[in-house]
């Protein structure tokens, strides 16, 4: 018998694996994040070492056109359902790097992202928020 | 051995060839160099304790048409900072590769700048881009390549509400 996707995301959900991708300064905000003042264990959040075990990929600040290539590779690798989570005024507009002539200037042009965190760099409670929708969003599934 | 003083290396530099330098301030010494017989003078340096190639970098002169390569020489023993200034045609960008004198670290700083300016190193036989992959256009740190008007062209569309506001 067929599991249903959302039966699938609720197990799931259980124990999210995190794949981070970081270019710049959203991973000094995301350190205590998994570090113990706000403790991401908690809710089963973890990272893991290789995308091809990840649910999430947390995608940080600006991408070059040339980690971007990288970054998409990291994305095919994961296994479905996945989930793409961006950090950072970067990922929307290009941030404070809006004229630079190598840096990507909107992330949902080259992955699909599920959500973007605003910020520069967001604070962990964003984060926070953000996980938390998710989590919600996959309980309220049918 | 003790250190030497910049007097005494700014002797030797000028008994040896035939070059304009000044001490800039204590510990600093600024040279300007031909480009003819630079990797032999490069090798002298090295000889005389300048063994660390602390960077390259080059600066753009639209209007004199040349760019100005400067070297950053430092000696370990002697505490002193050697700038050799080199100036090469802006059009023509070539010049003589230092990797024989300071291998790896000469080939990195080279790579960057034929990158980013489009000067050729002759000998350096590793100039693959750092940063730029599949890049076309102007070498980006050229004064005349205009990154504003690439930008838009390459990211932003007029058209597009969101994006107008890059054009005003």
């Amino acid at each position: 018998m067929a599991v249903k996707e959302s039966t699938k995301l609720k197990r799931l959900i259980k124990a999210i694996w995190i794949f981070n991708w970081f270019n710049s300064c959203g991973f000094i905000e995301l350190v205590p994040v998994v570090a113990s003042r706000w403790d991401m264990e908690r809710f089963g959040m973890i990272i893991v070492g290789s995308p091809r075990h990840a649910d999430v990929l947390f995608i940080a600040g600006y991408q070059t056109l040339k980690s971007i290539k990288r970054a998409r590779r990291v994305y095919e690798q994961m296994a479905a359902p996945r989930v793409v989570i961006a950090l950072g005024a970067c990922t929307m507009t290009g941030g404070m790097y809006w004229d630079s002539y190598n840096t990507v200037k909107k992330l949902s042009d080259y992955i699909p992202v599920n959500m973007y965190i605003p910020g520069c760099p967001p604070r962990p409670e964003a984060v926070f928020e953000a996980c938390a929708k998710i989590f919600q969003h996959v309980e309220e599934m049918d | 051995m003790g250190a030497k003083e910049d007097l005494e290396i700014l002797d030797r530099i000028t008994s040896e060839f035939n070059l304009e330098c000044k001490v800039q301030r204590k510990g600093r010494i600024w040279l300007d160099t031909p480009t003819e017989g630079f990797v032999d003078f490069c090798k002298w340096l090295k000889e005389q304790g300048f063994t660390h190639l602390s960077a390259i970098s080059a600066i753009d002169w639209p209007d004199e048409g040349t760019y100005q390569l400067a070297y950053h020489l430092w000696s370990y023993q002697d505490r002193i900072l050697i700038t050799l200034k080199v100036k090469i045609d802006r059009q023509n960008a070539v010049m003589d590769s230092v990797t024989e004198v300071w291998d790896g670290s000469a080939e990195a700083h080279e790579r960057e700048i034929h990158e980013l300016f489009g000067v050729k190193f002759e000998g350096n036989n590793n100039l693959t881009p750092l940063f730029l992959e599949d890049w076309e256009g102007l070498p980006p740190f050229r004064k005349d390549f205009d990154w504003r008007e690439y930008v838009r062209g390459k990211y932003y569309d007029r058209q597009n509400e969101r994006e107008r506001v890059y054009y005003d």
